[in-house]
């Protein structure tokens, strides 16, 4: 039976208790399936060396012979014995641990690989310090590996068995108590285990008692904080860990608190704010998190930030106050959260504005932040202050002058009433030649004055030009600029290019003139509101007594500054206790009569240019120097009196004849700066504005004058007394190319270098060649193709691939509904209101569910005349008589990826490319400027729209297909299926809605059919199409010579119209601005909308299309 | 029910609803000169324009300065054949207006069956002014059955009672249309439009407005002003997310609870501000702009 050294192994085993024998008998049999005779000897053997290590090893022995048959099934001989000999060691050290060794690997040798045994073994071994209670953590360590081998890597194991170590060297019961925790914790984590392990690492050196409750917080953490932030949550703690934080747990619970209250998607932030406060001062890191979920009750997470950085700063000077800034135990940061929490956001109430501004002027204003208006370069400079350009009112981003938002609100009020002001009491509509209301007409007269003046400067500059010029000729050398002379004395003024323009050049200086004007028209505003608007009469009184408060004292002005203060305090509705300087009381009490002739409600915008002119005159005679405040005597000018011509012509000669007497003394006169700007006025730039809308008239009308040139354009702003005002302040280097440049932009007009005709390269018509196509591949389709100009199809023309769109990720779905909740409720109840038509009752039937008491009537009234009666006398509930059929068909081209820039106009072609090769470049190109994340695009809102549609449409059981198209070249159409027509709605197209991205051009034509015949397949009695596109219909190959946009215009006309012969109701919805200028030809009488607000697209998709589908 | 209603309507006389006052109607342009052209001439009158205009009330004005008496019919007023003769017929047209309600047809009596003349009917005979009011509501085949009294026949075909009845020279067919409703499924069709002239009425200009407020209203000159000055900027939001602007009976409603003292604001808001739209945003721009000029 057996053979070799056994029977003398089986003596050697009798020597030890009985048990082992036992064991090893037992366990022989089972083993012979494993090992073969010569293995089975070295097998005994070794539990023979096991048993005889030390005086209580036989125990290990006993395990070792009890474990082997299972142990056995695993490994490989050579392994098994490798993985005894580690028991052999242990058992050296101590049997207990041996004994654990050998009864975990029962449950743990399937799991670890062979080679990683010793290390195992090696790992057990190092908890062991010769203690006792070294030696039960040890064995304790085996009794858990199984479980943590199974569920973790074997690296993150021995990370975590040398953090036990670490551990036991502060406390054995600690380490034990972790070690199980460990187990139950760790492999929940997923891929936050290793920072988490580092972070415990880190913990032991400075406050190893933390590691504890750290392993029992962290299940929570996971849980509440968002997946993607948790790992730098996790490293944020080892940070804190490393430089010393002590309590690292109440950072884990702290955070965790805090993160969980904020949104999802701001977490990341959150922990950059925190990765920003360690590197200061760490100790500022557990407040800041403590107070989050406070502050955030007061404060938006996007003002967060101001409070932040605050809070940073002070703890960089003074990390005490810091730190009790963080724990909100401060005066500043209380103050400032209130202040906070009261400021208003424009974003917050720019769609009310919007609104209120275009009720008010009756134009669809747009309302901007002024932030877009510096961006765009064209001369405003001015970030904080509102202003507009006469098509959009820039509006400063927050308020919080007070302390609550109702009245920061009402300061938005007042603030976008008077810029609207302008508009709707036509600031910009200055006229030369319309007389004014309130004055005599002088401007003429002015004008002429100013041109003979011109003539004689002129002359004066001929004269000393020939001047040179003779000296020149009579024998110096070199280079004279010859070209510095007047070249043409009779050419119109380039300023007279705008109405404003031509009144402001009048003056001889152009800036005291033109702040003159700006004063005189913003009070003929100030006060043409309070006579329309008496609502707002409280709130802009109250802006204006606090503007007033902050008014330079005029005492401290020289003198010709201090009475254009004078008239900007008069304008602000202070009349009385001015400061006047005895010498000119006259002339103040002239001023004032000036302004109130403008107090008027009749008073019109000539008005203010004729006032301009009258008080220039008196202005302009004043010298510019400081006086006495003696010499200053408060008056009230209240009731100045009537305006009379003489007594100011009389005045002005007064003036006239005391400046001629001082003429002397001329330079002590400083030199004139403007006054400080109004705030709530903010910037007004009627010069511009009129410019602006002259060039791009003229752009339109490609005009009988010659155009404007850029050269020209840079010499107007020049002149221009309001770029002048602004590079004062330094801002602007005149930089008057770019300026002109981005000016004609906006206008409209071409760039400069972009010359017609570029970029039409070869490959527009190369496949206007070839011939028909054919459908080879399955789920292809040819259509024709309509070609205007041959009025003819072109047969077989385009092949239309379908493909259904990959399933992405269900979430994109959830979210939207949840982030538009309250507008998919609203959508969904206007969709169940259509419901009861369906259920309204048919007449006449043969058969029904009770008797039409009119038909009835009628029949029986027929019998009785001896009539055949109708038997159609019965009525029925029809369920299903709404029966509508509808495919929606998205824009997936290039350019639906275009972010939605509220400041640029959308999809502005203007200067794109015609060509769709350099099309897609230019696109690439521009988008590639956006590096800004979180903007939307327009395929998002049609995402969302789509979302919110389906949602609505479930509801009420219409049959719907969503599709979506693209597509290269005439033979490559693509065709997406989101939700094919027949399909039914499921997660799967939940999912597919995520994966809609923009892609290339669009053929609309094709894509338009494919659709109809889709629609046309269906048995319902209302079949619609629903178009939604963000542009013209674009393609490779899509236009002929010559008639370049036309052709994809009337191709996809032509398929608008086969689709309406099919009976289906097409309509188009685009979200291109210029979409008016084709859409009227593609769409001929078919309905289509042009989507002014893009952001509506989602709201105003499902109501289009409910409105569309509705029986009124 | 046909006994029923018949005893609720022998309670109103018809000759209760005559009204021989001069309505209140403020001419905007030349409209009561076409109108009266187009009466002489048997043209018949189509009136376009939003609601609460004016519309009606011009038709009521025309049908005084016509000369006649004038009463206001439900459609579906069968009562007392021929007790009255109706000179101004009104039909508001809804979808489920059949060409039955209109002409008329046989009921059951005692002894066997009776016709009764329908509205259109009555007015036919009777020379009256037919006006149907939101024309595009009715039914397709009732709009159908206009077309023989509108062109040079002026005639009406009784299918049932097999007569066709010519119109008096008094008879004039008018009828009012809304084009703001956009609906595909709803539209009047070319062959039924281009049978009338077509007179399009707006909101007045502010000034007239304002008069019209002041006289209707009785509240003060100012609060007129004002109110036709919100009417006016109200108006301006159509097509930017307002499907109507304010109509002047809207304005006219809020003038009257201001002339009975209600506060400016709040009479605008529940007059105007509320009933123009359910969406809080436009509600709260609309409320601003009523907070700017009323105080």
């Amino acid at each position: 039976m057996t053979s070799g050294p056994i029977p003398e192994i089986e003596i050697e085993l009798a020597k030890l208790p009985p048990a082992v024998l036992e064991a090893y008998r037992a366990a022989s049999d089972a083993v012979k399936e494993s090992f073969g005779e010569d293995e089975i000897g070295l097998w005994a053997k070794e539990g023979l060396t096991i048993g005889t290590q030390t005086v209580r090893s036989w125990e290990s022995a006993i395990e070792y012979y009890a474990v082997s048959p299972e142990v056995s099934k695993f490994l490989s001989f050579p392994s098994f014995m490798q993985w005894a000999r580690c028991g052999t060691y242990l058992a050296q050290d101590s049997p207990t641990l041996a004994v654990a060794f050998f009864k975990s690997s029962v449950s743990i040798v399937p799991n670890l690989r062979p080679q990683y045994i010793p290390r195992w073994a090696g790992l057990g071994r190092s908890l062991y310090k010769g203690t006792w209670k070294s030696s039960t953590l040890a064995a304790k360590f085996f009794e858990v590996s199984p479980d943590l081998v199974r569920n973790l890597p074997f690296w993150d194991v021995e990370v975590f068995a040398s953090l036990i170590e670490a551990l036991s060297y502060k406390s054995y019961d600690v380490a034990g108590e972790c070690l199980i925790l460990g187990r139950d914790v760790l492999p929940g984590m997923g891929r936050e285990r290793e920072p988490f392990l580092a972070m415990a690492r880190a913990l032991i050196d400075t406050s190893w008692r933390e590691v504890k409750t750290c392993l029992e917080l962290v299940p929570r953490a996971l849980q509440q904080v968002d997946e993607s932030q948790t790992g730098r949550f996790l490293k944020l703690g080892e940070r804190l860990a490393k430089v010393g934080l002590r309590d690292t747990s109440r950072f884990l619970a702290d955070g965790t608190q805090a993160l969980s209250k904020v949104p999802q998607g701001s977490q990341g932030y959150i922990l950059d704010l925190c990765d920003a406060l360690v590197v200061v001062t760490p100790d500022a890191v557990p407040p800041f998190l403590r107070s989050l979920d406070d502050v955030l009750n007061r404060i938006t997470v996007s003002q967060l930030d101001t409070w932040f950085q605050h809070g940073a700063k002070l703890l960089q000077e003074n990390p005490e106050s810091g730190i009790a800034f963080f724990k909100i135990e401060s005066n500043t940061s209380e103050a400032m959260l209130e202040t906070l929490s009261s400021s208003l956001e424009l974003d917050r109430v720019k769609g009310i504005l919007r609104l209120y501004c275009r009720a008010l002027s009756g134009t669809p204003l747009e309302i901007f932040d002024t932030q877009e208006l510096v961006q765009r370069n064209i001369g405003w400079v001015d970030e904080d202050t509102a202003s507009t350009d006469g098509s959009r009112v820039f509006l400063p981003p927050v308020v919080d002058h007070y302390n609550n938002k109702q009245d920061n609100f009402s300061w938005f009020k007042v603030v976008s009433t008077h810029q609207v002001a302008h508009l709707e009491f036509g600031s910009f509509e200055y006229q030369f030649e319309e007389p004014a209301t309130q004055f005599e007409d002088r401007r003429h007269e002015a004008e002429q004055l100013m041109l003979e003046r011109k003539k004689v400067e002129r002359s004066a500059a001929q004269e000393a030009h020939e001047l040179a010029a003779q000296l020149l000729a009579s024998g110096a050398e070199g280079d004279v600029d010859m070209s510095l002379g007047y070249s043409d004395p009779n050419a119109p003024g380039l300023r007279n290019y705008t109405d404003i323009g031509r009144l402001l050049e009048i003056f001889e200086d152009g800036r005291l003139a033109f702040d003159i004007f700006t004063v005189l028209e913003d009070c003929r505003l100030d006060y043409r509101i309070k006579v329309e608007y008496p609502g707002i009469r409280s709130a802009s009184s109250r802006v204006q007594s606090e503007t007033l408060e902050k008014r330079p004292n005029i005492t401290e002005m020289p003198l010709q500054q201090g009475m254009v203060e004078l008239l900007i305090h008069m304008s602000l509705d202070q009349f009385q206790d001015l400061p006047v300087a005895k010498e000119y009381h006259e002339s103040a009490e002239m001023l004032s009569s000036i302004l109130h002739k403008l107090r008027d409600a009749e008073a019109n915008v000539e008005d203010t240019g004729e006032a301009t002119l009258r008080a220039y005159e008196i202005i302009s005679r004043i010298p510019n120097q400081l006086e006495e405040e003696e010499e200053f005597e408060d008056q009230d000018l209240e009731e100045p009196g009537d305006f009379s011509e003489e007594d100011f012509q009389t005045l002005v000669d007064q003036l006239q004849a005391g400046m001629d007497a001082s003429s002397d003394g001329d330079g002590d006169g400083e030199s004139y700066e403007s006054p400080d700007p109004v705030d709530y006025r903010g910037d007004f730039k009627p010069e511009m504005v009129q410019l602006m809308t002259k060039l791009q008239a003229d752009d339109g009308e490609q005009g009988d004058a010659q155009p404007m040139t850029q050269e020209m354009l840079e010499q107007l702003l020049q002149e221009s007394s309001e770029l002048d005002l602004d590079a004062e302040q330094g801002e602007v280097d005149s930089d008057m190319s770019t300026f002109a440049q981005n000016i004609m932009k906006e206008a409209g007009a071409p760039p400069p270098n972009s010359q017609p005709g570029e970029g039409y390269g070869p490959l527009l018509h190369d496949d206007d060649s070839g011939g028909e196509l054919e459908a080879r591949e399955p789920a292809t389709y040819v259509y024709d193709e309509w070609d205007f100009r041959a009025n003819d199809y072109k047969p077989r023309w385009c092949i239309v691939k379908e493909k259904v769109v990959e399933e992405g990720d269900a979430t994109f779905y959830q979210e939207t509904l949840k982030t538009y909740s309250a507008l998919s409720n609203h959508i969904r109840r206007q969709f169940e209101l259509i419901m009861p038509e369906s259920m309204r009752k048919t007449y006449r039937l043969v058969d029904g569910e009770d008797i039409d008491l009119n038909a009835a009537l009628e029949a029986w009234t027929d019998l009785k005349m001896g009539v055949p009666p109708d038997e159609k006398i019965y009525w029925h509930r029809n369920r299903n008589r709404r029966d509508v059929a509808v495919v929606f068909l998205l824009d997936m081209s290039a350019s639906t990826a275009e972010a939605i820039d509220e400041g640029r106009q959308m999809v502005d072609d203007r200067d794109a490319p015609d060509d769709p090769v350099e099309y897609m470049v230019w696109l690439r190109r521009r988008r590639e400027g956006l590096v800004r994340r979180n903007y939307k695009r327009i395929i998002d809102l049609e995402k969302e729209g789509t979302t919110l549609l389906i949602n609505a449409l479930e509801s009420i059981g219409d049959t719907y297909g969503i599709y979506g198209f693209s597509g290269y070249g005439r033979e490559n159409v693509e065709f997406y299926v989101i939700k094919d027509i027949n399909e039914a709605f499921g997660d799967k197209i939940k999912r597919r809605i995520d994966k809609i991205t923009p892609l290339h051009a669009t053929r609309m034509g094709a894509a338009i059919r494919h659709a109809a015949t889709k629609l046309d397949n269906q048995e319902a009695n209302t079949k619609i199409m629903f178009l939604i596109s963000d542009g013209r219909p674009q393609d490779r190959g899509y236009s002929r010579e010559g008639v370049e946009k036309e052709y994809a215009v009337h191709d996809t006309h032509m398929a608008l119209v086969e689709a309406r012969r099919k009976q289906i109701i097409p309509f188009c919805l685009t979200v291109d601005k210029s979409g008016h200028d084709y859409l009227k030809s593609m769409c001929g009488d078919m309905g289509y909308e042009v989507l002014a607000d893009i952001f509506s697209l989602p709201e105003r998709l499902p109501m289009l299309y409910r409105q569309l589908t509705t029986i009124r | 029910m046909v006994e029923a209603a018949k005893k609720h309507y022998t309670e109103y006389a018809i000759e209760e609803f005559l009204v021989r006052d001069e309505p209140y109607y403020r001419p905007v342009g030349d409209e009561i000169e076409l109108f009266t052209a187009a009466y002489r001439q048997h043209i018949p009158v189509l009136l376009k324009g939003p609601t609460g205009c004016g519309k009606t009330r011009f038709v009521e004005y025309m049908a005084w300065q016509l000369g006649r008496p004038m009463a206001t019919v439900k459609e579906q007023n069968e009562g007392k054949e021929g007790e009255v003769r109706v000179p101004l017929v009104t039909i508001a047209c809804h979808e489920d207006l059949t060409a039955s309600d209109l002409v008329g047809r046989y009921l059951l009596d005692a002894n066997g069956t009776r016709w009764i003349d329908g509205p259109m009917t009555r007015a036919v005979k009777a020379g009256a002014i037919l006006y149907l009011d939101e024309v595009v509501e009715a039914r397709k085949d009732t709009t159908v059955l206009i077309h023989p009294l509108t062109d040079h026949r002026r005639v009406l075909p009784v299918e049932k009672t097999g007569t066709i009845i010519e119109a008096d020279d008094r008879f004039l067919l008018c009828v009012s249309y809304n084009p703001g409703y956009q609906s595909a499924l709803k539209d009047l069709k070319h062959s039924t439009r281009q049978r009338f002239i077509s007179i399009e009425f707006y909101y007045p200009p502010a000034d007239i407005e304002t008069e019209i407020i002041e006289r209707e209203s009785g509240c003060t000159k100012e609060q007129a002003d004002a109110l036709a000055k919100l009417g006016e900027k109200i108006r301006n939001l159509e097509d930017h997310g307002l499907q109507e602007g304010a109509s002047t009976r809207l304005l006219i409603y809020a003038g009257r609870l201001m002339a009975e003292g209600i506060q400016p604001r709040r009479a605008a808001q529940v007059a105007i501000v509320w009933t123009l739209t359910d969406d809080p945003e436009l509600q709260r721009s609309i409320q601003e702009v009523s907070s700017s000029i009323f105080e």
